[in-house]
């Protein structure tokens, strides 16, 4: 099916210049333009999550920087339209870095901003031609127009085809489902944000410096047209945001049909196209990508999934005990929300081949407790060490690197993607990463999820669910393992395999586990050592036998006695 | 003296702010849902009631009730036929109402050009203007930013003391909450949005009087509300209040020493700046909590 279409594409590809007319070529040229601002958009919307509605800015910034590059110097064109690509790309760096630290809506409409404030700016640019705009000497043939186009398009598609199969498009991928959770897997948001950015911006600016040769004309309302980024957004999301021929075929499909509306209706173009977003969005999401999937055509693979499961590489050594220090030292953490105090000076330390379990009440700070400890919230004061070394206030990233693992207690999967991708995006940023794929699969077999390797995380019952988790935070193979009530929601059975995994890890290369747990009986006998905190403050720390029996956590538990 | 007069223009223009950005809070309060069409709501009302007091010949504010009422039933079917569908969606619903709303503005902007064309145009009434000490007060900004001032603290009255509207702001708080105490969140929805829709309206009536208005104009105005609501945070009403008069002295200053374009991107400006500076906007700074 792929192959098929593919010779299919390529040959027409070729085929249009050859077809000997003007209005063939042309249309050509400008279903080739939008499908790579198509594909450039659903790099950084559709694989990274982050809808922009301002990608247009480096269409234009492309175009001016063509125009000038022509009026102002006598470099040959496609050198200057190299150039305006290179412009673009750093453009993409600059805005990328302010812009991406914003999430959700707050990226849409900055980016939404930024095309009509670079609008202002070149109308009132007069070194640029102001509000009249630049003309430019019309030296190309329509056909090396087309030519240009044509490779650019390939690039772009070649890009959003890397996104799709590559770890790189892994980790893009995870940042669209949960960057939190992407982050404590070692993820490095950041760097997979901007550069995914940097690539979308890239070629829209090369389109930019082409369509301005194109027309042998530019004005700050054309370059910064909203309508190209309405158009762009309508495309891809008909055709299937996220995916890889989504683009492309949203692109040809709706510039084939409207070829033909607009000679009769052209007033009517962007209220229909405004209309089709709502339609596509409420009635189908998954695009014409997702109608074909029905029907077994286009289905994505899991990324980098061998034929089979893979060979699991031996279980890692146990950790040496490397010195007498604790593992894990929490001092004095204060967590304060407002005026509310989550965490009052709390104290442990977690020792090198221990089960720590934390239990408490409801509210009683555990898992802000782990939520500090990972990075995910900032303690007031106080400090916590690994291995002595002062980790307090480091980003979940590089406490993922560094050897922390956790889970969460209500799990958060990356639900787009299958079992297999979970843990290989866990085991690609982990110790093992360089055996990335056998450590995954170690990971998934001890975890007893094999069987299901290749099923979508979505479709996993709660108990499967907690496993996966589980099963990504080994990936990392990491020193320490946090556990949120990693038990709950589970089946008896699920439990009693859980507790035998627990039981295993210290034989597995892990120094020590840490488990917050709402079920005492579930983790007693696992425990060497349990803390119990009641309103944010600990009031015990022992054995299990000890704190079980200390009249104070009975009474924190059970109430006063009559 | 000049000086005292761009604060009075200012202020007089922050007052019609007022209602444009209170209408968007509601709506994003109770639903989450930055509402990208919330400007075109604004310009149909606005030339609608440009439409019909030159064709009627009776006062424009007649025409509010007008406006009103209908796009009051016209905001309760996009809610239900468009948004409410979204909500069950989790955590990608607020994107996708946001790209459906985008959607919308595109529809309802070309509807506005195909009815009324592509003119800026202002009503001629209330063109009496009166010198006070040397200020000039233009009447037709005295009767707007008024009337916007009044209706924006209806909005708050009914919000805080009355039990529909305290049912509205405890959906804001927390929709699962709300549902827990008994109260019909989806209704709730619905009547937040087409409420605010109809009070974008109500504002659209009474900019014509101070502002050319076009249908191209729908965007500065949806960024304008949503940069009001930024700079006061998210749901803050009182917040919204300072921020939209803030943005009215900021704007008629800006207009006055650097130009119309400058003015006219002042809000994108602003947008871009409060995001990066801080997203959670200035609410408790400016004191407003």
């Amino acid at each position: 099916m792929r192959t098929t279409l593919a010779i299919l594409l390529l040959a027409s590809l070729v085929a249009v210049p050859f077809a000997g007319s003007a209005y063939v070529l042309q249309l050509g040229t400008d279903i080739l333009t939008f499908v790579t601002l198509a594909c450039s958009w659903n790099l950084i919307s559709g694989y990274v999550g982050y809808i922009s509605f301002g990608q247009v800015s480096f269409f234009g910034i492309g175009a001016y920087v063509t125009a000038l590059l022509v009026r102002h110097t006598t470099i040959p064109w496609y050198l200057a339209v190299v150039l305006a690509g290179f412009a673009g790309g750093l453009a993409g760096l600059g805005i990328g870095a302010a812009m991406l630290r914003l999430k959700g809506i707050m990226f849409a409409l900055g980016m939404f901003g930024l095309a009509r404030i670079l609008a202002v700016i070149a109308s009132n640019w007069s070194f640029a031609g102001g509000a009249v705009g630049l003309t430019l000497p019309a030296q190309l043939t329509p056909v090396a127009v087309y030519a240009e186009m044509a490779v650019t398009a390939l690039c772009a598609f070649a890009v959003n085809a890397f996104f799709s199969r590559s770890g790189f498009g892994l980790d893009a991928m995870s940042i669209r489902d949960d960057e939190d959770a992407a982050a404590a897997l070692g993820v490095p948001t950041t760097r997979i944000k901007i550069t995914a950015f940097i690539l979308s911006a890239v070629f829209p600016a090369i389109v930019g410096g082409l369509v301005a040769w194109n027309r042998s004309f530019i004005d700050p309302v054309s370059a910064f047209d909203s309508g190209i980024d309405l158009r762009t957004i309508v495309f891809t999301l008909f055709g299937g945001i996220g995916t890889l021929w989504g683009p492309f075929l949203g692109t040809l499909a709706l510039m084939l049909v409207s070829e033909q509306l607009w000679a009769h209706l052209p007033e009517l173009q962007l209220a229909l196209f405004g209309a089709l977003i709502i339609v596509v969005v409420l009635a189908m999401p998954g695009g014409l990508v997702g109608l074909a999937n029905r029907f077994g055509w286009l289905s994505p693979r899991a990324i980098l999934a061998p034929p089979v499961f893979p060979d699991v590489e031996p279980p890692p050594a146990p950790m040496p005990p490397a010195s007498r220090e604790p593992v894990l030292e929490v001092k004095d953490l204060t967590v304060r929300f407002g005026g509310v105090v989550a965490l009052d000076r709390v104290s442990f330390s977690v020792r090198h081949g221990e089960t720590l379990s934390i239990i408490g009440a409801n509210g009683a700070g555990k898992t802000t407790l782990f939520n500090a400890i990972t990075g995910f919230v900032t303690p007031s004061s106080g400090t916590i060490a690994f291995y002595g070394t002062p980790i307090t206030r480091l980003a979940p990233l590089e406490l993922a690197r560094r050897g922390i693992a956790r889970t969460f207690q209500i799990p958060r999967l990356m639900e787009s993607m299958s079992v297999w991708e979970n843990v290989l995006l866990a085991s690609r940023h982990g110790k093992q990463s360089r055996n990335a794929v056998r450590h995954a699969a170690w990971a998934l077999r001890t975890t007893g999820l094999e069987s299901m390797w290749l099923e979508p995380a979505e479709k996993l019952t709660p108990g499967q669910r907690r496993r996966l988790e589980l099963a990504r935070a080994l990936a990392l193979q990491p020193t320490v393992v946090l556990l949120d009530e990693v038990m709950a929601g589970m089946t008896r059975q699920e439990q009693e395999e859980v507790r035998q995994v627990i039981r295993e890890l210290k034989s597995l290369g892990v120094a020590a586990v840490a488990g917050i747990e709402h079920v005492v009986s579930a983790i007693k006998d696992l425990s060497d050592h349990m803390v119990v905190l009641d309103f944010g403050r600990k009031i015990a720390d022992g054995t299990p036998e000890a704190v079980l029996r200390d009249p104070v956590v009975v009474q924190a538990y059970l109430g006063e006695p009559q | 003296m000049l000086a005292l007069q761009l604060i009075v223009d200012g202020i007089l223009l922050g007052g019609m702010y007022i209602l444009i950005a209170q209408s968007l809070n509601l709506v994003f309060g109770v639903m989450g849902v930055v509402n990208l069409a919330h400007g075109t709501f604004i310009t149909m009302a606005g030339l609608f009631t440009f439409w019909f007091a030159t064709h009627t010949h009776l006062n424009p504010l007649l025409a509010i009730p007008l406006v009103f009422g209908g796009m009051l039933v016209i905001g309760a079917i996009v809610e239900r036929l468009l948004l409410e569908p979204l909500a069950k969606t989790g955590r990608r619903a607020e994107l996708l109402s946001l790209i459906v709303t985008f959607g919308l503005s595109y529809v309802l902007i070309q509807v506005t050009l195909f009815v009324w064309g592509s003119q800026f145009v202002s009503l001629p009434d209330f063109q009496s203007t009166w010198t006070i000490g040397g200020l000039t007060f233009s009447e037709a900004r005295i009767v707007a930013g008024a009337f916007a001032a009044a209706i924006s603290g209806g909005l708050y009255v009914w919000l805080n003391h009355t039990a529909s509207g305290k049912a509205l702001l405890a959906t804001s708080q927390s929709q699962i909450g709300a549902a827990t105490c008994g109260i019909d969140v989806r209704s709730m929805r619905l009547i937040a949005f087409a409420v605010g829709s109809a009070l974008a309206a109500t504002a659209g009536a009474l900019l014509i009087l101070v502002l050319p208005l076009a249908a191209q104009s729908a965007d500065t105005l949806t960024i304008l509300a949503f940069v009001i609501v930024a700079v006061g945070g998210l749901g803050d009403y009182k917040g919204a209040a300072v921020a939209a008069l803030l943005l009215g002295l900021i704007q008629s200053a800006a207009g006055y020493y650097l130009g119309g374009d400058i003015e006219s991107i002042v809000p994108y400006v602003l947008l871009i700046l409060v995001m990066l500076v801080r997203p959670q906007g200035f609410g408790r700074v400016i004191g407003a909590r």
